[in-house]
């Protein structure tokens, strides 16, 4: 959709010479890096290994790609506003024990669809339970996100652990088969995933709403005295953040059949690693959610890819330490010239 | 209603914990007037700003808009009363563009469904943001350009734009020559006096004591949360003005 009033263009082109431009540039730069890296990642695994560009392999890249977007998606709104969310993780366990327990009760009592949107259901309420718990502690009682999302985090999952009895809940094996259907590379599980992807996108980068997110992180002062609501807004950001994490414990669900309370285990550092990666400064005010999408991409590929050539899987948490310091490295890098 | 002043503080206290850090202060502002607010660091300029622009609620006293009393729960009320205020060194957002800055809080959205979804306006604001601005003297780059962009003059310039740019009755500039060269203090002061000119009524608040006594009506000196003199500025002299400050003299 484009507006029709033609001063816009000129105007544009009249007064945004070559300084507007080095700003986008500059932007996009980072994303088509980023996506280079990618590439060059890829094709460097192919090569080692022929099996890695089979359609199956790059289906399963999608599919583990599609099980950490949403919580990277949750953490790039959440840092962006200048907060931090280390409860994504274990939100993704409470919402899955929880939501295969109820499945559990009603599983051959309703049919298989109605069955899964039941889960899909509790899942969200339960992320949308645990975001109001941090926004209330954050907002309200006034913590700083970091503890107070360290108590969702761990409350969240030691419950994740009780109500499950430390094994995993339910079976369903018609959930996995359905799972690894779908269109050419892409289950309809990863489809879903993301079109939730765009959607966030376009919120984030287009709205109002995610304009409110980018000043609040850049100076919160600044946007309370521009007449923002400021408290409001950030609580609505954790709640959309347990909000994506609960549907994760769903996607998880259908994956592996089971609810199980260890599934986020080490999810909270993958996603804040996969932001991180995308170019998102933890100090709020900047990010993107295609960065982000790009650093899922690339956590994905190395983690897949370290297997096929023949690095044992124990090696996988260092090698993300690794690209982890790479891209902060740069990022500290930009940071300290263009402060110059 | 035309004689009512814009804006009357009656014996507005404020104090934070034990620190008393304003105490009975009550003045008068009229349309078209540019009113010098001094005193040394401490002496509640600050506050009584923050008290006027809705970011701290007083302890007591009455707060009227053209002769009418006014309660503010947030920075929002004020700004729908057409009060603008200009902070020192933090109005702006500096990751947002100029554009997204001088419309922060009241975004344009898009014509048609697309904006009742939300859906900014971006184009629109940028090319009014410019236009805007140079209505009030000030020209910048690109309204496209980030503000950590531009320099601390031009930052600056994008502040005071904003404030004159949406204000209504009131716009309080807290330090806005600070970190500027002579020259574009004067464009400042320039800014100051073609919003009275436009019958805005201005709180210029500033240690720069000859940019105060150049452009100011009428100054008012506050001395540890009260105010100590309120006489129009020909009464003044450089001196007289950093006796009464510091209190070396009556």
């Amino acid at each position: 959709m484009s507006v029709q009033s033609s001063p816009v263009g000129t105007a544009a082109s009249a007064t945004t010479p070559k300084k507007g431009f080095s700003l986008s540039t500059l932007a996009t730069n980072q994303l088509t890096i980023l996506l280079l890296v990618f590439i060059a990642l890829f094709f460097y695994f192919g090569s080692q290994n022929v099996r890695f560009f089979r359609t199956g392999e790059i289906s399963s890249l999608v599919v583990d790609f599609s099980g950490l977007v949403l919580l990277a998606i949750a953490e790039t709104f959440v840092i962006v506003s200048g907060g931090i969310d280390l409860s994504v993780g274990s939100t993704v366990a409470i919402a899955g024990v929880l939501g295969a327990e109820v499945m559990n009760h009603y599983q051959g009592h309703i049919g298989q669809v109605p069955l899964l949107l039941l889960g899909t259901l509790i899942c969200a309420l339960v992320g949308l339970l645990v975001g109001a718990i941090n926004a209330f502690l954050i907002t309200v009682v006034n913590m700083v996100p970091f503890v107070a999302t360290l108590i969702t985090l761990s409350a969240g999952a030691g419950y994740a652990l009780v109500v499950s009895g430390g094994g995993d809940v339910g079976d369903n094996q018609a959930a996995i088969i359905w799972s690894s259907t779908g269109w050419w590379i892409f289950t309809w599980l990863s489809l879903l995933v993301l079109a939730v992807a765009v959607i966030t996108c376009v919120i984030l980068h287009f709205t109002r709403y995610g304009r409110y997110t980018f000043a609040i992180g850049s100076n919160d002062f600044a946007a309370r005295a521009a007449g923002i609501n400021i408290k409001r807004h950030i609580a609505s950001i954790y709640v959309l953040s347990g909000l994506l994490s609960g549907l994760v414990g769903m996607f998880w669900f259908i994956r592996i059949g089971s609810g199980a309370p260890t599934t986020g285990d080490t999810a909270n550092l993958e996603a804040i690693a996969c932001v991180v990666i995308g170019g998102v400064s933890l100090t709020g005010g900047t990010g993107s959610v295609l960065g982000t999408l790009l650093g899922c991409a690339i956590l994905t590929i190395v983690t897949d890819g370290l297997v096929f050539i023949n690095v044992p899987p124990t090696w996988n948490q260092v090698v993300v330490g690794a690209i982890i310091a790479i891209a902060a490295g740069l990022q500290a890098f930009r940071g300290a010239r263009s402060r110059r | 209603m035309s004689n009512a002043p814009l804006l009357e503080l009656r014996n507005i206290s404020k104090s934070y914990g034990s620190v008393q850090a304003l105490t009975d202060v009550s003045f008068k502002a009229h349309a078209g007037e540019v009113i010098g607010l001094v005193g040394d660091n401490g002496a509640g300029k600050s506050t009584l700003i923050k008290v006027i622009s809705g970011v701290h609620a007083p302890d007591s006293g009455e707060l009227l808009v053209n002769g009418e009393a006014r309660h503010w729960k947030s920075p929002h009320d004020s700004m729908e009363a057409g009060i603008e205020t200009l902070y020192q060194d933090s109005g702006l957002a500096p990751h947002l563009t100029i554009g997204a800055n001088i419309f922060l809080g009241r975004e344009l959205l898009r014509r048609g469904p697309l904006g009742k979804l939300g859906f900014l306006d971006q184009r629109r604001m940028e090319r009014q943001a410019l236009e805007e601005l140079d209505k009030v003297g000030i020209s910048v780059p690109a309204g496209r350009k980030t503000v950590s962009d531009l320099s601390g003059g031009q930052r600056q310039a994008v502040a005071i734009g904003r404030a004159v740019m949406w204000a209504k009755n009131v716009i309080i500039l807290d330090e806005p020559t600070n970190h500027l060269g002579a020259r574009q203090s004067q464009e400042v002061l320039n800014v100051i006096r073609a919003a009275r000119e436009q019958g805005l009524c201005v709180l210029f608040i500033s240690h720069t004591l000859p940019h105060v006594l150049e452009v100011c009506d009428r100054i008012v000196v506050l001395r540890l949360g009260s105010i100590v003199r309120d006489d129009p500025t020909s009464t003044y002299t450089v001196e007289s003005l950093l006796g009464t400050i510091t209190g070396l003299t009556k």
